[in-house]
């Protein structure tokens, strides 16, 4: 039976065989991606960006920006984007119609059938997407780098991922993730977007949307679930290493926090816009595909400084709700109450005056300044496993350092292509 | 209107917590979050908005806890040092001074 994505488009593996993509591509024009390129690429091929086929072509990419659509109709709200300067299209004598060999680890990766060669203006792009054109948003950043000239068309993988350990285990791409939600007879599954070590504030976001997805089913046996999805992309210094991220969020269930019958952690390539409302349609986007049925959403969700309202991506997604298939659960904050004596919601507690917040900033801090926080705070399994990712991965520390962006081991790597 | 404060929060580990003693200022800590120890170290705005210049590593989070975190350990070690000197968690001033 054909998986449904998003857009009403079935999700299918853009993805060749060995031999046919030997055969395939040879002596085509090899051109080397930058890791956000081939994040997306893995991203397209395995439907992760269904409906999209491949990079967005000029039409697509003014109706994304202008109207939050597809030219086909389809909700889609931040550009995916393929970039070479002039030079490059010129010295390589690239034109439309011609098919690209993209090479990532020097290594064949995707073949890239150049549909359209096109300009756009930045600014415009940044304006409509991140609602400022100011470069010291990440997101505009991140458009101002793009070289001058875009490229549309669509994308075959030829040559799989590597995904190196500990990150194995957690690359589960829409298809197999749908076949393993059947395998656990979830009916609804609520969807934690992370990039975080979790703390017990998050964990209780979680349990928090567990009940809230559970409504009227059955409780005579497991329908519900939550999917940690970990964004795993460009890493800041300072941001806790990847590894402690997504280790740490299966530690709550291999702790018994939560169990195999409710919770399984999972990882997507997506270097983080900061777009705030349009990044929350995004996500929402990417993990229909994965198959699921609800996501959560907190205050500011994927923003950034003070570009977004706290609750101005709930409001953007209002306005396409009936276009998504999938349902926004939206979450209060969790917070420690002296007087309870226990985490709880700040839309049930009322020792308003007593409430202490907390953050992951200032987890971050507490365990800077050496100091283990409470279980009430900090799973203690998880802050056992934080330091030994520190030992293990991070170079001594659990947050990512100038030595660990240029020592840690790839999350993935593309290896040579051979039949 | 009160000035509005924000808190640098010195969390208070066992060698910190000696030095304290040491000193005759263990009754200088808050208890939060079930059971840590720290001593917040008030900063105003302005004083809020030269660290984070000085301190590039340093954030204000604003959404959730109004504090100034994530400054360096070796900055916290100084700030927390200036304290037990003075006997006093009003020393932002004095501290700040030097840069």
């Amino acid at each position: 039976m054909a998986e449904i994505g998003h857009g009403g488009k079935e999700i299918v593996e853009r993805i060749l065989g060995p031999a046919e993509a030997v055969a395939k591509t040879k002596g085509l024009k090899s051109v080397p991606v930058r890791s956000q390129i081939a994040n997306e690429l893995i991203d397209i091929a395995y439907g992760w960006f269904t409906p999209l086929e491949g990079f967005m072509g000029k039409a697509d990419l003014d109706s994304v920006c202008k109207k939050m659509r597809l030219t086909n109709g389809a909700v889609w709200s931040i550009p995916i984007l393929f970039d070479l300067s002039e030079g490059e299209v010129s010295d390589n004598g690239i034109k439309e119609g011609d098919s690209l060999l993209l090479t990532f680890d020097d290594n064949p990766m995707a073949m890239f059938e150049v549909e359209e060669i096109y300009n756009y203006d930045k600014e415009e792009m940044c304006q409509a997407v991140y609602g400022t054109t100011e470069d010291k948003h990440p997101g505009c950043a991140r458009t101002y780098q793009y070289k001058d000239t875009f490229l549309g068309g669509k994308i075959t993988l030829v040559n799989r991922p590597k995904i190196n350990p500990p990150y194995d285990p957690y690359f589960i791409p829409p298809l197999e993730m749908r076949k393993r939600f059947k395998g656990k007879g979830w009916e609804r599954i609520v969807a934690h977007q992370t990039r975080n070590v979790p703390h017990t504030g998050h964990e209780w976001l979680m349990k928090g949307a567990w009940f809230q997805a559970y409504a009227e089913l059955s409780i005579e046996k497991p329908l519900v679930g939550v999917l940690v999805n970990a964004i795993i992309g460009a890493k800041r210094k300072g941001d806790y290493i990847d590894e402690a991220i997504i280790l740490t969020h299966d530690e709550l269930r291999k702790a018994g926090y939560f169990g195999d019958h409710n919770h399984l952690t999972s990882l997507t390539f997506w270097d983080m816009r900061y777009a705030g409302p349009r990044e929350a349609i995004f996500h929402a986007m990417l993990r229909t595909n994965l198959g699921l049925t609800h996501h959560m959403y907190g205050r500011d969700h994927a923003g950034v400084g003070t570009y977004y309202g706290a609750y101005d991506a709930h409001h953007l997604l209002a306005t396409v709700q009936d276009e998504l298939a999938i349902t926004p659960v939206y979450s209060m904050n969790w917070l420690y109450c002296p007087h309870c004596g226990e985490i709880t919601s700040e839309g049930l507690c009322n020792h308003r005056d007593e409430w202490q917040m907390f953050s992951g900033t200032l987890i971050r801090s507490i365990v800077q300044d050496g100091v283990k926080p409470p279980r009430l705070i900090f799973r203690p399994e998880v802050f056992d496993l934080v330091m030994e990712c520190a030992e293990k991965y991070g170079f001594g520390s659990p947050f990512v350092t100038d030595e660990y962006l240029e020592k840690r081991t790839p999350v993935f790597n593309i290896p040579p292509l051979s039949t | 209107m009160a000035e509005e404060k924000f808190p640098i929060n010195i969390w208070v580990n066992e060698e910190r917590y000696e030095k304290l003693q040491t000193a005759g200022l263990a009754d200088m800590c808050e208890e939060m979050l079930a059971g840590l120890k720290v001593i917040r170290v008030y900063a105003n705005s302005e004083q809020r908005d030269k660290i984070l210049k000085v301190f590039p590593t340093a954030k204000f989070d604003s959404a959730t806890t109004k504090s100034i975190e994530l400054l360096p350990r070796e900055v916290k070690d100084a700030i927390f040092a200036k304290v037990v000197e003075k006997k006093n968690i009003e020393i932002l001033e004095e501290f700040l001074g030097q840069y």
